[in-house]
């Protein structure tokens, strides 16, 4: 199995030199071939050839593969990097380089890595090896205080995903499928034709492919497997709603409070607020509120309105929300700080020149202020999704510690509860590095298609 | 104006960044910042440099409790200590939980600054026995073995052999007694009989058929409470219904015998109690708070005549006794009346002596456990909790006060533990991994209520959790 690989990072290795690289001689090709075999055995020989082993299972090779796979990838482009620089073609980053050379560094190659040490010396020892730790963990069965651990290869990650491992292969490759498709289409519509509407519909349908694709990638419980599926759709749900509800509220009030009124700054100032309260104390807060005991709210609306609100804990629904109320709340007043800026920078000149278009306050909005808002609420969507994805365990630690039987319980309470609550260190480790991976591929996501929209003004 | 806004919420955004990166610390470090407490920090550095001229030794002593009460009376017998044996210094550091507390004494032992005295609780004596440090030696030892048949040390009278039979045989493994018990309680239910006696019913009901009467009469009373009972959904409840019951939770006896690597979340005494949980819940009787180990909102709901009965840990005896609006009675747990009735289990936590000190160190160590418990401060500990009396000589000093007359409640406890008959299943389970197996319960019966699962499914499935578990934690520290 491992041979098979090897083999066929030794025959993709070839392949890239042939369409990839611009000068092609049989060195390259054997340099090229030789650092994809090299690249695809560093994680193989790293885990002891565990994936292969004889008890291991599909999803097992698979894993693996995917490894030796992004070994090889590195190793041949860092091969072209190399490449690149011997043929003297240049692209941004060395232009960049030069720049810097032909400037300050004069005094040796050393200097700016004597500058930068205590940087990096910061990031290796707090940020790195930590990281590299829990890498190393998700491969193990451990707990603190252990005499001895176990080696447990994929076993950590096999439990999380689905046992059929063409699954894993087909379902990314149907919705990657239709999302270029979709793109594919869209490229060759006109605007305002009926096929670019087609088009657009199509475009939101392979959106949805991609989060219906990793659903069904991750495992549905049972046979001493995690319910996985259920933590994916929890945290999907909750972070959607927090950036939604955030950012949408932060932008409607931010809008209102841009307007000239007196004592204008005395109100943005105090909109910023809730930013300043942590998420435990947003948690508090909210469970002060609706708690069905204690709460303002339930007392309120029993002894005036004599309406028995139920207990948000034991319905799904009204956890998700109260949970997605509360973080929003906390984020909101991040969100009006940068929209407040944000309309600052949006340009009155065009603002104007639309008043005198004829086009109405909403017209304006959409179609003036938006857009001139785009960098920030591309800025909001990234740091709003970071929020929700590894802020808000103390507020659902406060509100409902998962209830309803898991139905709050997202990826970073998962993580806390299984890792440091349980004390199983391997496991809380493989989650981390899937919530790792997944923050990654949404950043990654961003970049690529918001980028595109994004208007930072100028030409 | 623009430049001034501009600057506004520059200063903002830097508050705000600063806040934020508290809360990230709050939320997932919180127990690994120990918060030194003030009582005995100014006697720490003074007498280590000044007085005396001797050295004085350092005892570091962590408690898993944060609130006034009881962080204060460590704090406070640790100074009296402290003035008692000039040549020692205890001092206190408290933790959120014992988790918090356990985690960081396991990181502090590689990193060579451990604490003398840990603070931890009865579900984790497996985990607690088990633990090593780096180089694979016990984190721990056994008191008893460090007492070595001592009747007094450093003037302190030895008070071991004078603990009560339900927290010596709880805590004796293998023969040893390894920690020293200090708060230990049991479940007892208080009742509202403000509202019982409206509705007909004189004496707390003793059995699961006589809450459900109780209940019956207490719904079809016109200005009731919107339930009638309720308690936290923690696996400590589970646990003292298969003691009643006289089933066991882990084989080989519990874990007393040899070590469990199995546990049992199917047995009869199991899906019995849990039936008759759902039961008063789908008939609304059981109010449930919609939280997992849930002490304070079902305290609250007690308190605000919400519900008329809470079954709950005695520990909190004096505090319902000073607190309820109303007549406040305590009664035994209720029981399966259809079974024999076997016993209840203790509660709590104990204190766990590092391995390893000089003998001054483990003198001065041993001394101060054996006077935290003295008489005096276990008679004082139970009146101001509900905690059982730990010795015996402090139940027997109590009783020469008439401290059981004036507050009646107070005795329930020591009553119901003195009725088990210390058989391995009224002694309760020692299981690895026992916190992780506790969560696997109490998940497993939020299900039950809230989403209105199959009993018997939920718990097969459940119990295949907790096996894979033990089983996972029996590989990494088993024999």
């Amino acid at each position: 199995m491992l041979i098979i690989g090897l083999v066929v990072a030794a025959v993709l290795g070839l392949v890239y030199v042939r369409f990839f690289i611009e000068r092609q001689t049989p060195v390259r090709y054997a340099a090229s071939s030789v650092a994809a075999v090299a690249g695809a055995s560093v994680t193989p020989i790293a885990m002891g050839r565990c994936g292969f082993a004889p008890e291991t299972t599909g999803v097992d090779h698979l894993l693996a593969y995917g490894l030796m796979a992004g070994g090889a990838t590195l190793a041949v482009v860092a091969l072209r990097t190399f490449f690149d620089r011997r043929d003297g073609v240049s692209n941004d980053s060395e232009a960049f380089a030069g720049e810097i050379r032909s400037g300050g560094y004069r005094m040796g190659w050393w200097v700016p890595w004597v500058l930068l040490a205590p940087t990096l010396a910061i990031l290796v020892v707090f940020l790195y090896t930590p990281a590299i730790q829990t890498f190393t963990l998700s491969a193990r069965l451990t707990r603190l205080g252990a005499p001895r651990s176990v080696d447990v290869c994929f076993g950590n990650f096999t439990e999380l995903l689905v046992a059929e491992p063409w699954r894993l292969v087909a379902y990314p490759l149907l919705a990657i499928g239709l999302v270029y498709g979709a793109r594919f289409w869209r490229v060759r519509t006109s605007i305002g034709s009926w096929s670019r509407r087609g088009a657009d519909v199509a475009s939101i349908v392979a959106a949805f492919s991609v989060f219906i694709a990793l659903y069904a990638m991750f495992s549905p419980g049972g046979g001493g497997n995690v319910d996985f599926r259920s933590v994916y759709v929890t945290t999907v749900i909750i972070s959607l709603g927090i950036v939604v509800v955030g950012m949408s509220l932060g932008l409607a009030v931010a809008y209102l409070a841009y307007r000239s009124l007196r004592g204008g700054s005395v109100y943005r100032t105090l909109l910023i607020w809730p930013y300043a309260i942590s998420p435990a104390v947003a948690g508090v807060l909210f469970f002060m509120i609706f708690d069905p005991t204690a709460g303002i709210f339930t007392h309120g609306m029993e002894s005036w309105f004599g309406i028995d609100v139920p207990n948000y804990r034991e319905s799904t629904f009204l956890a998700q929300s109260a949970i997605i109320l509360a973080s929003s709340w906390k984020i909101l007043g991040y969100n009006i700080l940068f929209y407040l800026a944000g309309f600052q920078s949006v340009s009155l000149d065009q603002v104007e020149a639309a008043v005198i278009d004829g086009a109405s306050p909403w017209q304006r909005f959409l179609k003036v202020v938006w857009p001139g808002l785009s960098p920030i609420t591309f800025f909001l969507l990234v740091t709003n999704l970071t929020y929700a994805f590894f802020e808000i365990y103390a507020t659902i630690d406060f509100m409902t510690r998962g209830a309803p039987a898991g139905d709050t319980s997202v990826a970073i309470y998962e993580i806390i509860r299984v890792g440091v609550n349980n004390g199983d260190l391997g496991r809380g480790a493989a989650q981390s590095v899937l919530l790792f991976i997944a923050v990654i591929g949404v950043t990654l996501w961003q970049f690529r298609t918001s980028g595109r929209r994004v208007t930072y003004g100028g030409a | 104006m623009r430049h001034r806004l501009l600057i506004l919420l520059t200063i903002l955004a830097m508050v705000a960044a600063a806040c934020g990166d508290d809360s990230g610390t709050e939320t997932t470090e919180a127990g690994d910042q120990p918060a030194t407490t003030a009582a005995d920090t100014p006697d720490a550095t003074e007498p280590d440099t000044t007085e005396g001229g001797g050295d004085v030794i350092d005892i570091d002593f962590w408690v898993a409790f944060s609130d006034e009460a009881r962080l204060g009376f460590s704090e406070e017998k640790a100074a009296a200590f402290n003035a008692k044996h000039p040549e020692y210094n205890v001092e206190v550091t408290s933790f959120a939980s014992y988790n918090d507390a356990f985690d960081a004494a396991v990181l502090a032992v590689d990193s060579g600054e451990p604490p003398e005295i840990i603070h931890f609780f009865e579900a984790a004596t497996r985990q607690a026995l088990d633990a090593v440090d780096g180089s694979g030696n016990p984190i721990f030892k056994s008191v008893t073995e460090a007492i070595a048949g001592r009747t007094e040390i450093l003037g302190e009278p030895v008070v071991l052999d004078d603990v009560v039979d339900a927290a010596r045989n709880y805590y004796t493994v293998d023969g040893s007694f390894y920690s020293m018990p200090w708060n230990t309680s049991t479940t007892v239910m208080f009742n509202n009989m403000d509202i019982l006696n409206a509705a007909g019913i004189t004496e707390p009901p003793a059995t699961w058929g006589e809450v459900e009467a109780a209940c019956e009469a207490i719904a079809a009373l016109p200005d009731g409470p919107s339930a009638c009972i309720t308690w936290p959904n923690h696996s400590w409840f589970v646990e003292q219904s298969l003691g009643q019951q006289g089933e066991l939770l882990g084989n080989n006896d519990n874990g007393r015998s040899d070590r469990a690597t199995e546990v049992y979340l199917t047995s009869d005494g199991m899906l019995n109690y849990i039936e008759w949980w759902k039961g008063l819940n789908d008939s609304g009787y059981y109010s449930y708070t919609g939280l997992q180990r849930d002490w304070d909102g079902t305290s609250n709901a007690y308190l605000a005549g919400e519900v008329a009965m809470l079954v709950y840990s005695s520990s909190d005896t004096t505090f319902f006794d000073t607190n309820a609006s109303f007549t406040n009675q305590a009664s035994f747990m209720p029981y399966n009346e259809d079974v024999d009735y076997v016993g209840n289990l203790i509660g709590g936590a104990t204190l766990w002596m590092l391995d390893g000190m000089d003998a001054a160190q483990e003198d001065g160590a041993l001394a101060f456990l054996n006077f935290f418990s003295n008489p005096d401060n276990a008679a004082e500990w139970h009146q101001i909790t509900g905690y059982i009396p730990i010795t015996k000589t402090a139940e027997a000093q109590l009783v020469t006060e008439g401290w059981y007359e004036e507050s009646p409640n107070s005795k329930v406890a020591s009553d119901q533990l003195a009725a088990a008959d210390n058989t391995p299943a009224s002694l309760g389970a020692l299981l690895g991994n026992f916190v992780g197996i506790r969560d696997i319960i109490t998940g497993a019966i939020e299900d039950i209520l809230v989403n209105d699962v199959d009993v018997t499914e939920r718990l097969t499935q459940a119990n295949e959790e907790a096996n894979r578990s033990l089983s996972e934690y029996e590989q990494l520290f088993g024999g």
